[in-house]
């Protein structure tokens, strides 16, 4: 073992522009080892590629929605219902998978972090340093994300900000290391590339690279079938390994944040009555909520984080209450919390949302009065909405 | 995703290898510079936050934790699953039981309590020491399984052994699968 550890580094696949000089006996660590190549590098790269394109897009959607600019507030659209519980289920799925395939493609191209020399030239140079961001910036981005999930933040710095911009900076350094290495993912795109079949050991190795390639297949299957009961409810039985399950919480669902931790007391609530502020303001104490006509809807609570669950919920129309108070067609809405903390006290949602049937004052929740950690005595539920956006202890509606 | 999706059969009759880097194209072109374009995109959004300088610390440190902990942790390991035999089905389980871990630990290592009873309700580490016997009895089961076969067609054995031939002949003497693949 230790002469082989002592051995210089080989890098058989890496076509260099002059046979490499004898090396210095202070060679960084050494390594003979196999699958170091552009094909291992090209078959593993390509679905890094699309898991972390498909992480990038749901990413700006979860963005976008929680964060429109203004002249896109209006035209965000309330369906299909399940679409933000799908963008995000991908998201973080497809994010704990992205990190079994990065891990194993920078294995695959590990060896040439210590290519001899170092820096051949200026484009060489940038060329490196452009690896490096991608490499800094892809493992930062799913470790951040896969502690973020886990409720952990270890950082001096702001979650959702940073792994907003760093995932720009990701996609980014993809599609520069795509521009400059295109010709050889080209060249070894196939099984029978051109430059594939004049691999060093190409014979050799190809069983080699097809049981890695399994492993890392299993490795993602496994990781996947474990976590993915989280928001893909029809696997929840397989949930083993996901920071949440369907069915764990209050009324069988899970919470993000409790009353307690948004700082709403039962004092706080003693005489509640919603204030809905338009042409024509008025004011409804609960019981006369309930009278009102209540609307059922089957609608998920769909969380940033990737679990998501399905729940009846009724209450009145929002679209009713706004109608009630005077506000014209094409109308926004905000809506206000009794939480004392929190950056989401205040939410507004656009026309389409607003004037969604299926947008409810919910007062019920899957047959029940709501708990106090899903919102009592009345929340915001809408589809394909972001769930840190389904306002809870809902106090005021303001037309817009 | 990637525009050189379809060029495999194009690329066939270039039997004369392309230098590296090639002929740069004008998509190629127009790839590295929306790359740049969105790497500026985010360096700005970086530099706006309150102190920009933890995060390069934090990126910094995800650089020096995979490249300098890591990926040499799998390479020891690769360096010892290389004796094993059956080593193919071997470092697939060590993979796959690998990953598993990886996703795990935070759950496992994250202090203090959960903010709320529905966040990280499971037995974690129950649910990983099972799923990581499975791994070990689908891997047992296979190799078993792959061993009978063996045994019931002398013909494979043999072809195995004349392979591991060539591979002792191979260029600077180089041992067949010296190395496992990354464990996540």
């Amino acid at each position: 073992m230790g002469s082989r550890i002592g051995r210089r580094l080989h890098v058989p696949a890496f076509r260099l522009p002059a046979p490499l000089p004898r090396l210095p006996a202070l060679r960084p660590p050494a390594s003979s080892g196999r699958l170091h190549d552009p094909r291992t590098a090209t078959a593993i790269g390509r679905w890094l590629g699309v898991a972390l394109a498909v992480c990038f897009l749901t990413g700006l959607i979860s963005h976008f929605l929680q964060n429109p600019p203004g002249w896109l507030a209006g035209y965000l659209p309330s369906r299909p219902v399940w679409g933000y519980r799908l963008t995000q289920g991908l998201h973080v799925g497809v994010g704990l998978a992205a990190i079994v395939l990065l891990l194993a493609k920078l294995w695959a191209v590990y060896p040439r972090l210590f290519v001899w020399p170092p820096v051949r030239s200026v484009m060489h140079g940038l060329e490196r340093l452009s690896v490096a961001v991608l490499v800094a910036s892809g493992v930062f981005q799913v470790l951040t994300g896969l502690l973020n999930i886990a409720e952990w933040y270890p950082w001096p710095f702001s979650f959702v900000p940073v792994h907003y911009a760093v995932a720009w900076i990701v996609a980014g350094s993809v599609l520069l290391h795509l521009a400059v290495k295109a010709p050889e993912i080209r060249a070894h795109w196939g099984r029978r590339s051109a430059d594939t079949l004049t691999l060093p050991d190409a014979r050799r190795d190809g069983p080699d690279r097809r049981a890695l390639l399994i492993g890392v297949g299993s490795a993602v299957g496994a990781v996947t079938v474990t976590t993915v009961g989280q928001s893909f409810t029809p696997l929840a039985s397989l949930d083993l390994l996901a920071p949440r399950h369907p069915g764990y919480g209050p009324q069988g669902l899970p919470v993000n944040r409790t009353a307690a931790a948004a700082g709403v007391t039962e004092d706080g609530l003693r005489g509640w009555y919603l204030e809905v502020l338009g042409p024509a303001p008025f004011r409804l104490t609960l019981d006369e909520l309930r009278t009102l006509p209540q609307v059922g809807a089957r609608l998920p609570i769909a969380c940033v984080e990737g679990w998501s669950v399905d729940a009846r919920w009724s209450g009145v129309r929002i679209r009713d209450l706004m109608a009630r108070a005077g506000a014209l067609p094409g109308s926004g809405l905000r809506v206000v919390s009794l939480e004392v903390r929190g950056a989401y006290r205040v939410m507004e949602m656009g026309r389409e949302y607003a004037q969604d049937p299926l947008t409810l004052l919910a007062l019920r929740l899957n047959g029940e009065v709501l708990s106090a950690d899903h919102g009592y005595p009345a929340r915001i539920i809408a589809p394909n909405r972001p769930g840190v956006l389904q306002t809870k202890w809902v106090t005021r509606l303001e037309v817009l | 995703m990637k525009p050189e999706s379809g060029a495999e059969s194009e690329s066939v009759p270039e039997s004369v290898p392309e230098p590296v880097p090639g002929p740069v194209s004008a998509v190629r072109y127009a790839l590295g510079v929306l790359g740049l374009l969105l790497i500026g995109i985010g360096g700005r959004h970086l530099a706006s936050q309150p102190d920009p300088y933890d995060v390069l610390v934090w990126l910094g440190g995800a650089l020096v934790l995979h490249d300098g902990v890591l990926a040499p942790l799998v390479l020891a390991v690769g360096l010892l699953v290389a004796a094993v035999p059956a080593r193919r089905v071997v470092r697939g389980a060590l993979v796959t039981g690998g990953a598993l871990v990886l996703v795990t630990l935070p759950l496992l290592l994250r202090p203090g309590v959960p903010p709320n009873p529905s966040a990280l309700p499971l037995p974690y580490a129950r649910n990983l020491l099972l799923l990581l016997a499975v791994v070990t009895g689908v891997t047992v089961v296979w190799v078993g399984l792959t061993r009978l076969r063996w045994r019931g067609t002398p013909g494979v054995r043999d072809k195995r052994a004349m392979s591991s031939e060539v591979d002792s002949r191979a260029p600077e003497g180089r041992e067949p699968d010296s190395q496992a693949p990354p464990e996540g």
